[in-house]
């Protein structure tokens, strides 16, 4: 009874973690940034990918008539369309309005201008985006769904933002800082795990021919084939660097002796897959979830906001 | 914080953490059942039971109006829960490609690719390509194409007309590749558009 006692204790211990708002700011104002930068680039093809039947690329309502066999529940630019409708708004002028709210409310993240409402209006209008556009949608939708879903949810505004420095706002409980950023630590690691299991089920990414495919394979074909072969005896090693990060990040990103190691591969990885293959919001945003979650705290300026957390204990013991 | 406020975060927490662990062994199950991998083909009867069994408690089994169903799903995708991580995994298959060859009154032939404005849209069109290359339903592809060929009609309004000719890029290996070997295209199928019969027709290798 008193080792289930204990048990207890330490789960509630790491869980509910003091921590400063730190990485919070960080997850703000990078997903702020990030849909900053999704807003304008669709800015063009914004209608084009999202319009209903017979004037886009594909049919939106298509797309989201076969979500709503999953489910009623999950929002789409059709509800608003159809809102639109009763008050006499054409479908291009909704669409035109979601994209502008859109851009505003991730302009609001960026700067914590009513932060919380902001960001329940930019998960939103970009989930009802990346839904009804679900044809065309990638990772990086589902990441930043996964961002601002958490963000929407965390103790907001923090301190850097404006609404603190504006309203000068009431400290938020650091334990419940600290608990969301638990769960944004705990979500990566089953991320990471997955994606790292997945990878090394396949032979390709042992023997690095899986390198290769990724980097010649359109549309990611940004590097020259006849440069990258010169670098082909890197690839094997490449694939199994990539395979053991991925798949030891839930046991190495946790120990500070190997966390700072482990967060520079992790984002490095993320940052040579951006640059090499053109998926650069697809890495920024999976840097910024990375850096939001365990960033805050590896340098020592940093360790000295923290109060009662596990490394602020460290430091005061 | 009160202990009883905490044991309410931690109940949400729990359940988090347990749909997005059952979600993403469900993708793996999924993936190990159809992809070639280190395990041998016999397994992949056993992969398939599994993905089942993963899919019964995110209520993918109950019947689709069941409102258990519906919030779960719901959920998963409020919360961007609702697919796996297996990102190039296990390995990386083919590219599509979709051409579209557009036949004018005078006789005049143009080759055209889908329109997007950027490099960020490119990647979104590959990923419908894909979607449209690996589906098992022919009258998905078809409805998919003929939207495609739509949206290209509208820009050439003046086309009498078009041919949809989606294949699949196949990619040499780096030692082929040294050797000379270049991606190659392979046809996989072609859809005739006709502006007078508005009709579709098919053709597979």
């Amino acid at each position: 009874m008193k080792r289930l006692s204990a048990w207890r204790e330490r789960l509630i211990d790491f869980c509910f973690p003091a921590e400063s708002d730190t990485w919070l700011a960080v997850l703000r104002i990078g997903l702020g940034l990030d849909v900053v930068l999704y807003a304008l680039s669709l800015r063009d093809d914004w209608n084009y990918f999202l319009a209903g039947t017979g004037h886009g690329l594909i049919s939106r309502n298509l797309g989201e008539a076969i979500l709503s066999l999953e489910s009623h529940l999950v929002p789409t630019l059709g509800w608003l369309v159809n809102l639109g409708t009763h008050i006499g708004l054409h479908e291009e002028t909704v669409l035109g309005v979601a994209w502008i709210c859109l851009l505003v409310s991730s302009c609001g993240v960026l700067i914590g201008l009513a932060s919380r409402f902001s960001a329940i209006l930019a998960w939103f209008l970009h989930l009802c985006a990346a839904k009804s556009g679900g044809f065309v949608s990638y990772g990086v939708d589902n990441f930043m769904t996964i961002g601002l879903f958490y963000l929407m949810l965390s103790p907001l505004p923090d301190q850097y933002s404006l609404d603190w420095r504006l309203r000068k706002s009431e400290s938020r409980d650091p334990q419940l800082v600290g608990f969301w950023r638990r769960v944004l630590q705990l979500h990566l690691c089953i991320i990471y795990f997955f994606s790292g299991l997945a990878k090394c089920l396949g032979s390709g990414w042992w023997d690095g021919s899986n390198i290769w495919r990724a980097l010649i394979r359109p549309p990611f074909n940004i590097i020259d084939p006849e440069t990258l072969v010169r670098w082909k005896y890197l690839f094997p090693v490449s694939g199994i660097f990539i395979c053991l990060l991925e798949i030891g990040y839930p046991v190495f990103i946790w120990s500070s002796k190997t966390r700072k190691i482990w967060l520079i591969s992790i984002c490095a990885m993320h940052a040579g897959i951006g640059l090499a293959m053109g998926m650069y919001l697809f890495a920024f945003i999976i840097i910024i979830l990375n850096v939001a979650a365990f960033g805050p705290g590896l340098i020592r300026t940093d360790l000295r906001t923290y109060q009662l957390g596990t490394v602020g204990k460290a430091l005061i013991n | 914080m009160p202990l009883s406020k905490k044991r309410v975060y931690l109940a949400g927490l729990a359940l988090q953490l347990l749909l997005i662990i059952t979600v993403s062994s469900r993708d793996t199950f999924w993936l190990l059942s159809k992809s070639k991998t280190i395990f041998p083909e016999s397994c992949k009867k056993f992969w398939r039971r599994s993905e089942q069994i993963a899919s019964t408690p995110l209520g993918q089994r109950l019947p689709p109006s069941n409102p258990v169903r519906q919030i779960l799903t719901g959920y998963l995708h409020l919360s961007g829960i609702e697919i796996g991580y297996g990102f190039f995994a296990p390995n990386i298959p083919n590219s599509y490609k979709l051409v579209f060859e557009l036949r004018f009154p005078d006789g005049r032939v143009e080759y055209k690719l889908p329109r997007v404005s950027n490099a960020a849209s490119v990647l979104r069109v590959a990923t419908l390509l894909d979607m449209i290359g690996r589906t098992r339903s022919e009258a998905f592809r078809q409805t998919m194409v003929k939207m495609l060929a739509d949206s290209m009609w509208r820009e050439h309004a003046d086309a009498t007309m078009i041919r949809a000719i989606f294949g699949s890029v196949v990619l040499p290996s780096a030692a082929e590749f040294e050797q000379g070997k270049r991606e190659s295209y392979e046809f996989l199928y072609a859809y005739d558009f006709n502006v007078t019969e508005k009709s579709s027709q098919q053709s597979t290798p």
